[in-house]
């Protein structure tokens, strides 16, 4: 994506700086047409999903009056185009309009509860990048050790087990048994701590086994030769020269698995009652909730796009090599 | 690396709460929608809205009709006219008094409220009510103010339910003119105060010391939004909820268990298959009661449902006027074969049921297509959503429709008169699309006459020929079950949503 040309200058030296900002203008550009897309998807999507917003606004045993009331007045009727385009001319004036349900402002909604959805992201990152490079570094450093053989059985186990069936075991052994953390909630360290191992779990374990392969190669290059035989201690070499030419691949998995996790992942949110913004998608898609479901999506295209153009511009501060033209 | 991982972790933790002190901490599955009366058409809303507001009628736990605001209610003889005597004396949260002006003016929000969407239905008997609604008439012309203490209510006909139909959450009072917010920070006169509301986490209420039925025990009532039910029971188990619902599946781990936690209160609510009585076969009656005849009930509710519940023989449940003991359609598959071999199915049916997806429906679903198989009737489920599945019912295209009814206030019309009036077919809950004149002039007769053996005799009767015409597969009233912590004092499940204030609830440690 953009990275282009192997050209022997840092990417953040003067020369080059001109040419990133163009290419960081030119990819939020790109976001226009990228979201303007999203949202077409999105509007046909629901429109032909089957359902009725209005069962949820006017709850049971309404009257067909009062069903095409409420109809009438959220224009259900109007054509979709009619429909797209007004939603449209509000979202380009910053308004993403409001819940047919809790009539509040959309953006509201999000912005309350994105800080806990973010919380959740870093807190499962942090664990999981510490984890994962540890685990990894020190298998590559002694493939086929004890250690490295129980890191490599946990990996599997980390990426098969369902996140739903880690989050229920975590609450039932730590939480009910050993009472050492309250099974869910929003709050200080102790809640966040169960929440983000569950959503952590699967990129420790890809992370893992991602460091280990890289490290492996890394370590067996000329590069990390030339620096032992210099007389490098080997913790120098291991973490900057091995890992240093390890990290393109690395940066790439913590990127794509940062963005998902700031999109709200909606089962760890449900099964610890954290209030993001994953339960919030979920429970507007259960009720119709046409403006919510458009809106978030929106939301968090724009955020995963986001992320992925940070992955992308972190690589040049991590490989002098990749430049951006 | 490493390093910057700590620092981010550090950062990440400094965003502290403080968690959930000790003291009485109730759930909901969901967020409210609002705070605000007029839009409770969800449960957790209607019961926020029982707590902060007051209505002129309400109901005990046991689903008995008592005094709110008002303290005294009669029928004028025809039936029309309902004067309801005002409390003196109640005051809203921000001190303005809650007269008979306030309440007249609480009403008429509500109709107009109404035209944005939200729970009408129990407000239209009011004489005007659908003027207001509809063309956005300016006065309530069934509204009327007699006295300081007196408020008329005339009806566009005879309705013994009126009274109840005032005790939903819709009719909360709520002093007006409302701010624009006042979903998000109400002021009711009810029993607790709202503090504060952390969307999806935490709903914090405080006793209200002036409320006029005397100050809640407590001081402080929590009430969590947890949405997994395994979540649910984990905090109870830890001490941090004051009460839990105990699913039907967990039923005998929890009697084994806590078996002393446990309270159970036979439930105003039906589970039910809605035969859809307009489509093709199943508009004959010999087939609609060979499918009755051909599901093992008993053995799906012990089975499935552990056994949690009533038979049904006919739709009002026990406990409400109108309901009679019954025999069942017994479980018998030769006599289904015979009467669907009468009906001209001799060759074997195909229909479809529809279900949400909730985990016990895909059990009780799944039984009833093995028993309906052994006598020819080929089931097909069609697993959807609730809202797609709801939806598929109302419009008439689901053959069978596996559902369950609530009831929205006590009384056998609950019952009957939503789920078979040919004015409800569809949206208004009769999934099973039975219009009959004979039936429905019934159940009029019950609503108009005054409450008295009359209305008994007659719901009774409803309810027979309503089993006769087998428009349900009749499955079972539920038993609900409860466990309540042993520092937890005077609380009981109530049999209706809106029946349990908290005002009688200590926490003991």
């Amino acid at each position: 994506m953009g990275i282009s040309g192997r050209v022997h200058r840092t990417a953040l030296d003067r020369g080059t700086l001109y040419p990133m900002i163009r290419y960081i203008v030119l990819r939020l550009a790109l976001l226009i047409p990228t979201l303007l897309g999203v949202l077409a998807v999105t509007f046909a999507l629901l429109y032909l999903a089957p359902g009725d917003p209005v069962a949820a606004i006017v709850g049971e045993r309404a009257d067909v009056a009062t069903i095409e009331r409420a109809r009438r007045e959220l224009h259900l009727d109007d054509p979709l185009v009619v429909r797209f385009g007004r939603y449209i001319g509000g979202v380009v004036q910053g308004d993403l309009g409001r819940s047919y349900i809790t009539r509040r402002p959309i953006v509201d909604e999000l912005a309350h509860r994105f800080p806990a959805t973010l919380r959740l992201a870093a807190a499962a990152m942090a664990i999981a990048i510490v984890l994962g490079l540890t685990i990894g570094i020190r298998g590559a450093m002694r493939p086929g050790s004890w250690s490295d053989r129980i890191a490599t059985i946990g990996a599997y186990l980390g990426i098969s087990f369902p996140v739903y069936w880690v989050g229920l075991l975590m609450i039932l052994l730590f939480a009910v048994q050993l009472r050492w953390f309250p099974p869910s909630g929003y709050g200080g360290l102790l809640f966040l701590i169960l929440p983000a191992i569950t959503l952590g779990m699967r990129s420790v374990a890809f992370l893992a086994r991602m460091t280990r392969a890289a490290m492996q190669e890394a370590l067996q290059s000329d590069l990390v030769r030339t620096a032992r035989s210099k007389g490098l201690t080997s913790r120098v070499v291991v973490l900057r020269h091995a890992l240093g030419n390890a990290l393109i691949p690395i940066i790439t998995v913590v990127g794509l698995d940062f963005g998902s996790y700031l999109t709200g992942s909606i089962l760890t949110e449900t099964i610890f009652s954290w209030p993001g913004v994953g339960r919030y998608v979920l429970t507007a898609i259960d009720k119709r909730d046409l403006p919510a479901i458009q809106g978030s999506i929106l939301f968090l295209s724009l955020i995963f796009v986001v992320a992925n153009l940070i992955a992308d511009l972190c690589y040049a501060a991590a490989d002098p090599r990749v430049a951006y033209d | 690396m490493a390093r910057l991982a700590v620092i981010v972790v550090a950062a990440v933790l400094l965003g502290c709460g403080s968690g959930i002190p000790p003291g009485l901490t109730y759930y909901f599955s969901a967020d409210p929608r609002s705070l605000d009366p007029a839009l409770s058409t969800d449960v957790p809303t209607g019961e926020s809205v029982t707590l902060l507001f007051d209505n002129l009628t309400q109901f005990d736990p046991e689903g008995r009709l008592v005094g709110g605001l008002a303290t005294a209610w009669t029928p004028s003889p025809d039936g029309r006219t309902w004067t309801f005597t005002i409390r003196r004396g109640a005051r809203f949260h921000d001190g303005r008094p809650v007269d008979v002006k306030a309440i007249a003016a609480s009403f008429m929000r509500a109709l107009e409220m109404a035209r944005e969407g939200g729970r009408v239905w129990p407000l239209l008997p009011i004489d005007g009510a659908a003027a207001v609604v509809d063309s956005g008439a300016s006065t309530l012309r069934g509204l009327t103010i007699v006295d300081d203490t007196t408020i008329a209510f005339t009806l566009v006909e005879p309705l013994n339910i009126f009274p109840k139909l005032i005790a939903m959450p819709v009719a909360a009072i709520v002093p007006t003119p409302t701010p624009d917010d006042f979903g998000e920070h109400p002021i009711g006169s009810g029993p607790w105060k709202f503090v504060s509301w952390s969307h999806d986490d935490l709903l914090v209420l405080a006793r209200n010391d002036d409320w006029y039925g005397g100050a809640p025990l407590a001081d402080t009532l929590r009430i969590r939004l947890i949405p997994e039910t395994f979540t649910q029971a984990a905090e109870y188990e830890s001490g941090r909820l004051s009460v839990v619902e105990i699913p039907a599946g967990e039923t005998q781990r929890w009697e084994r268990e806590h078996g002393a936690e446990l309270q159970r209160r036979a439930a105003f609510r039906a589970v039910y298959v809605a035969i859809n009585t307009t489509r093709g076969p199943l508009a004959d009656v010999r087939v609609r009661r060979a499918i009755n005849h051909a599901v093992n009930v008993p053995a799906i509710l012990d089975r499935v449902a552990q056994g949690r519940g009533v038979l049904a023989a006919g739709t009002i449940p026990p406990g409400l006027d109108g309901f009679a003991p019954r025999d069942r359609y017994a479980f018998d598959p030769a006599r289904a074969r015979a009467l669907l071999a009468e009906a001209g199915h001799k060759g074997g049916l195909k229909l479809q049921l529809w279900r949400s997806q909730r985990a016990e429906f895909a059990r009780i679903a799944q039984a009833i297509q093995a028993d309906l198989e052994r006598v020819g009737i080929a089931v097909e489920i069609v697993e959807r959503d609730a809202s797609t599945a709801r939806s598929a019912a109302r419009k008439g295209d689901a053959d069978l429709f596996l559902s369950d009814w609530w009831a929205d206030y006590p009384d056998g019309e609950n019952f009957t008169f939503p789920l078979f009036h040919s004015s409800n077919a569809g949206t208004g809950g009769n999934y099973a699309f039975v219009g009959d004149s004979a039936l429905d002039a019934a159940l009029e007769r019950a609503r108009a006459t005054p409450d008295s053996v009359d209305k008994v005799a007659l719901l009774r009767a409803i309810d027979a020929g309503i089993f006769e015409r087998a428009p349900w597969i009749f499955l079972w009233f539920p038993t609900d079950l409860w466990a309540m912590r042993p520092e937890v004092v005077g609380w009981e499940f109530p049999a209706v949503f809106t029946g349990q204030r908290w005002t009688g609830v200590r926490f003991t440690r």
